[in-house]
């Protein structure tokens, strides 16, 4: 009996304290999400309206050029930012990982364009990028005058400068968060392979590696959030351009939302964006809570 | 980096040693030439910019663009450049810093420790409500904070971020807790330790570390935050951010380059300064998480 | 916590509050005329509103969108500004139509609004019978800019006045290793420079055709192929720095004598006389081709978001009065390089090209609306959206027209 009263009053205390986060769950994202399904099934403009258009909304999205082209664009550019932040951290970590000198000086500077608002550095990377004035033209000047860099007015190149400058901006903190790993490893590993005489790329490769899961886990959900979010580096570097070359997806939202003044529309991609993240998480979520229950349980 | 006995030095030999240096220099040259641009064109004169030597150190080194920045710009019928909000964006950072941490804090703990019933659904949701953008949930936002009585406030922003930071907080938590032995955490209920005593004496002094790294993180976010500032705080509470952009951006009007880096570095100092602070922390913070994880 | 900036904004509160009846009606004004220049033309519209014994309280937010979103974010949450700057355009028609903006009838009355005014700015500010935004200025979006140096240059003798002699013009600046024409390549610049093709090119009835209509026929037609023809034509004389680049930066390579040519809206002219260029003398202006070219009317307003507040009332219809009398909408626009919407003031004291402006539109024929004034921002978007790709893409003429077709068909 005692033991009944204690597991529940165990219960309750921890449902108390779960309160704060379900309420901010079922009324801010669950709420908001059933909200923007409804009115992506509604003819909304400036304002949401109560009327029913079915899939209309859904089906102009995919007649939409642009938007197609956004989710191509997310696509590449979510798979390249994430591979290469993941690397260059992950390098630039196990490097200043080598005992150098300045240490603290060269993690602040691969972590400086983190503290700094995309409006301006991002315009600093279009002067960099533009063929007319920034490197390009810097090299031609030194005497090479066949140099080409005019990645970001080339249509099928202009991603990849998006990816370059967010790379540029995001993988200062994946190298913090991954030099926070590296350094709680035990030295003892260091030793026990340094006795064994296996070389030292191996032992990242294949022990350092894989004890970095935890932190590689929660920096691929940052990435990832980051990926799907994407806009304001491309609103400061292109607009979107050249043409409609570098448009994403949460720009064309954000344009509908506010701008063109059709929220029925922009909540349409929202939830094709929601139920995309879905179908690729979902998976893993559920692979790693299968995996996980029988150690815990042990 | 233990005190005490000297680490064992892992150093590479020679040529690999010069290898590393150069990739590192190779890199820091990367990163730090956006930043040299920008200190170069923040003080040239406009004339010096229209000429469109990127590179090109200034032939006129002018300190105005600062002064402007920071005191003189007009944004509208008001001349104060960017230093107008500073204090609306301190008094919104420092509790949408702590309260997030603390929530984020309770979260981790009661999602890693007590796993009640259901919880791990509402951590799922919470996830992937971390892929919403912010702008598409702003409207039911409005609302809902508007019958609360709280929007345009100075509460209503500090409950907005409190929301919007939630998935992140929780996840950085929740990992971190996970990664400490369950055994730990048995022995303390086994010695009669209550749900509020395990968290304030046990779990919170254990991580300190890692609520530094949420600390930089949620300052970093919210020093930075222009949106929700902007549609929430009210016109009273308007974060830095809001003039910053006032200053930097403009579809039609014409544009102050120089003015423009000084009031981005300007305003990038503050959170500049929490890394330098708190840079040794921040390393160390994770690591001790990591070792029993 | 208890900042400076708290306890400022407090006593000017108080100080508002106490002083309500000694000072007048009190206005939040909430506008995006943030950069310098604009800063300099919204002073003038305080002052005046202040001379008049208003309060102005100032809330400046950065980009149109942005801006907007906030007045819209704020009626939503039951804290309304007192007033809101919006385009010349379909922009507040959802507002109108909600009933949450105030009318401003008594003073368009008074004042005589109805014939002061364009038919043009009146069928946007004028919702079945009543007014519900007072007009600020008149901006066209379409002027054809040149840099006398760079013209000299080329040897370029005369102001082309046609197409054709436009296109001559451009021939003589390549050949003479100048960029012929500076273009910012961003969506809302293409758009500027298809609206002055088709305005020009085209002429005003197949403007109509396209814009207001929506008219299929129109837009098949090989009226409108030629525009588009042209349009992309005049693409093949930008530098390969193009895309992306700033408005004031492609005008910047018109005052170092880089350039020849840039198409972009009256408010250019902030940019030259920042950098010391008069027009005439450095730059020219020329408002369009042919005999009557038409003048593209764009521009920015006033709405006054509902409310019930005797006070706040007062303060809009102070508001309407003040930002429509002549000698604030000469004042605003000599700052904003645009020109005042009515045509009673004394424009003296204005530059060449405004001057210009407002001699073409003494000619009521020639007014000719911009297209945010036809369309809705969705359809106006989508079009921007195919008139930038095919700007940028290689891409048959056949399948644009089908495609603006099709997106002005919604």
């Amino acid at each position: 009996m005692g033991t009944k009263l204690n597991a529940i009053r165990r219960h309750a205390v921890s449902w108390t304290a779960m309160l704060p986060m379900a309420a901010i769950v079922i009324v801010a994202y669950l709420g908001t999400a059933l909200w923007t399904l409804r009115i992506s099934l509604s003819s909304s403009r400036t304002f949401p309206k109560d009327d029913f258009v079915g899939l209309a909304q859904y089906a102009r999205l995919f007649a939409n050029d642009r938007w197609m082209l956004s989710l191509e664009n997310l696509a590449l550019y979510g798979v390249l930012f994430i591979a290469a932040a993941l690397v260059i951290g992950f390098l630039l970590a196990v490097f200043i990982d080598q005992k150098v000198a300045g240490e603290g000086v060269l993690r602040t500077v691969f972590l400086y364009p983190y503290a700094m608002s995309f409006v301006a550095t991002g315009l600093a990377w279009q002067w960099m990028l533009n063929p007319e004035a920034g490197i390009q033209q810097a090299v031609r000047r030194m005497g090479y005058p066949e140099f080409r860099f005019d990645w970001i007015v080339d249509q099928d190149m202009v991603m990849y400068t998006i990816v370059i400058a967010t790379v540029w901006q995001s993988s200062g903190l994946v190298m913090a968060l991954m030099l926070a790993g590296l350094r709680g490893i035990d030295e003892e590993i260091w030793k026990a392979a340094r006795i064994d005489g296996i070389p030292k790329w191996r032992v990242y490769a294949s022990i350092v590696l894989p004890m970095l899961g935890p932190s590689v886990a929660t920096v691929f959900m940052l990435l990832a959030t980051a990926v799907v979010k994407l806009f304001d580096s491309v609103v400061a570097m292109t607009q979107g351009g050249p043409g409609t070359a570098s448009e994403v997806p949460t720009k064309f939202i954000m344009d509908h939302l506010f701008g063109r003044a059709n929220i029925a529309l922009a909540s349409a991609g929202s939830i094709v964006m929601l139920l995309t993240v879905l179908a690729l998480v979902a998976p893993i979520l559920y692979a790693r809570s299968r995996a996980r229950r029988p150690r815990e349980a042990a | 980096m233990k005190p005490g006995a000297p680490p064992p030095r892992r150093r590479l030999p020679g040529p690999a040693r010069l290898g590393v240096y150069a990739f590192l220099l190779c890199a820091a040259a990367f990163f730090l030439l956006p930043l040299y641009v920008m200190l170069v064109t923040s003080v040239k004169p406009m004339e010096e910019i229209r000429l469109g030597n990127l590179f090109a150190l200034p032939v006129a080194v002018t300190i105005e663009p600062w002064a402007a920045a920071w005191s003189d710009a007009c944004t509208g019928v008001a001349c104060e450049g960017i230093r107008g909000g500073f204090w609306n964006s301190v008094a919104i950072v420092v509790p949408s810093t702590i309260l997030p941490i603390l929530f984020g804090a309770l979260n981790g703990y009661t999602l890693a420790f007590w796993r009640p019933r259901g919880s791990a659904t509402l951590f799922a949701i919470l996830m992937l409500g971390a892929f919403i953008p912010v702008q598409v949930m702003m409207f039911p936002m409005v609302r809902i904070l508007a019958g609360m009585g709280l929007f345009s406030s100075l509460p209503g922003i500090v409950l907005v971020h409190l929301v919007f930071s939630m998935p992140v907080m929780t996840l950085l938590f929740r990992n971190y807790y996970a990664s400490i032995p369950q055994e730990l955490f048995k022995a303390a209920r086994v010695d009669g330790g209550g749900f509020l005593r395990i968290f304030v004496q046990l779990m919170l002094p254990m991580s300190t570390p890692m609520i530094i790294v949420a600390a930089i993180m949620q300052v970093t976010g919210v020093w930075n935050d222009y949106i929700l500032g902007l549609v929430f705080a009210g016109r009273d509470n308007l974060p830095m951010t809001v003039q910053l952009n006032n200053v930097i951006n403009t579809t039609t009007g014409e544009r102050l380059y120089n003015v423009n880096m000084a009031a981005t570095i300007l305003t990038s100092l503050v959170p500049l300064a929490v890394y330098f602070v708190s840079g040794r922390w921040f390393v160390r913070g994770i690591a001790a998480g990591a070792v029993k994880g | 916590m208890i900042g400076p900036g708290k306890f400022c904004a407090a006593l000017a509160l108080a100080l508002a509050g106490c002083a309500a009846h000694a000072a007048g009606p009190r206005a939040e004004v909430i506008h995006w005329w943030t950069s310098g220049g604009e800063s300099a033309a919204v002073k003038k519209i305080s002052e005046a509103y202040r001379a008049a014994g208003g309060v102005w309280v100032d809330t400046a937010i950065a980009l149109g969108e942005q801006a907007r979103s906030v007045t819209i974010n704020r009626i939503v949450g039951g804290n309304p500004p007192t007033a809101a700057q919006f385009n010349t355009s379909k922009q507040f028609l959802d507002l109108v139509e909600q009933g949450l903006l105030n009318d401003v009838d008594d003073v368009a009355k008074r004042e005589g609004w109805e014939t002061l005014f364009p038919e043009t700015v009146l069928r946007v500010i004028k919702v079945k019978g009543h007014f519900y935004a007072a007009p600020v200025n008149i901006h066209n979006m379409a002027w054809i800019w040149y840099s006398k140096a760079a013209l000299k240059k080329a040897g370029v003798a005369a102001e082309p006045r046609t197409m054709d002699e436009l296109f001559a013009a451009l021939d003589r600046l390549k050949a003479a290793g100048l960029v012929p024409l500076a273009h910012g390549g961003q969506s809302w610049q293409d758009n500027i420079v298809f609206t002055a093709v088709l305005a020009n090119v085209g002429g005003a009835d197949l403007y109509l055709k396209v814009l207001r209509d929506r008219d299929p026929a129109a837009i098949g037609s090989e009226a409108f192929r030629k525009v588009l023809l042209t349009f992309k034509r005049l693409q093949t004389y930008v530098d390969p720095g193009s895309p992306g680049r700033n408005w004031n930066d492609a005008t910047a390579m018109l005052i170092t004598g880089k350039a020849g040519f840039q198409i972009m809206g009256d408010w250019a002219k902030g940019e030259f006389a920042l950098a010391g260029k008069a027009p005439d003398r450095d730059y020219g202006c020329i408002a369009g081709f042919g005999a009557a070219p038409p003048y593209l009317i764009q521009g920015d307003v006033f709405v006054f978001p509902k409310t019930k507040d005797a006070q706040a009332v007062k303060a809009q219809k102070l508001l309407a009065a003040v930002a429509t009398a002549p000698a604030t909408q000469v004042e605003f626009s000599i700052k904003k390089g645009s020109i005042p919407v009515r045509s009673d003031v004394d424009a003296s004291r204005m530059d060449v090209c405004a001057q210009k402006g407002i001699a073409i539109m003494k000619d009521k024929s020639r007014h000719l609306a911009n297209g945010e004034v036809f369309l809705t921002p969705d359809q106006n978007g989508a079009l921007a959206d195919i008139v930038t790709a095919y700007w940028n893409r290689n891409m048959p003429v056949e399948k644009v027209q089908k495609d603006i077709a099709a997106a002005l068909a919604n």
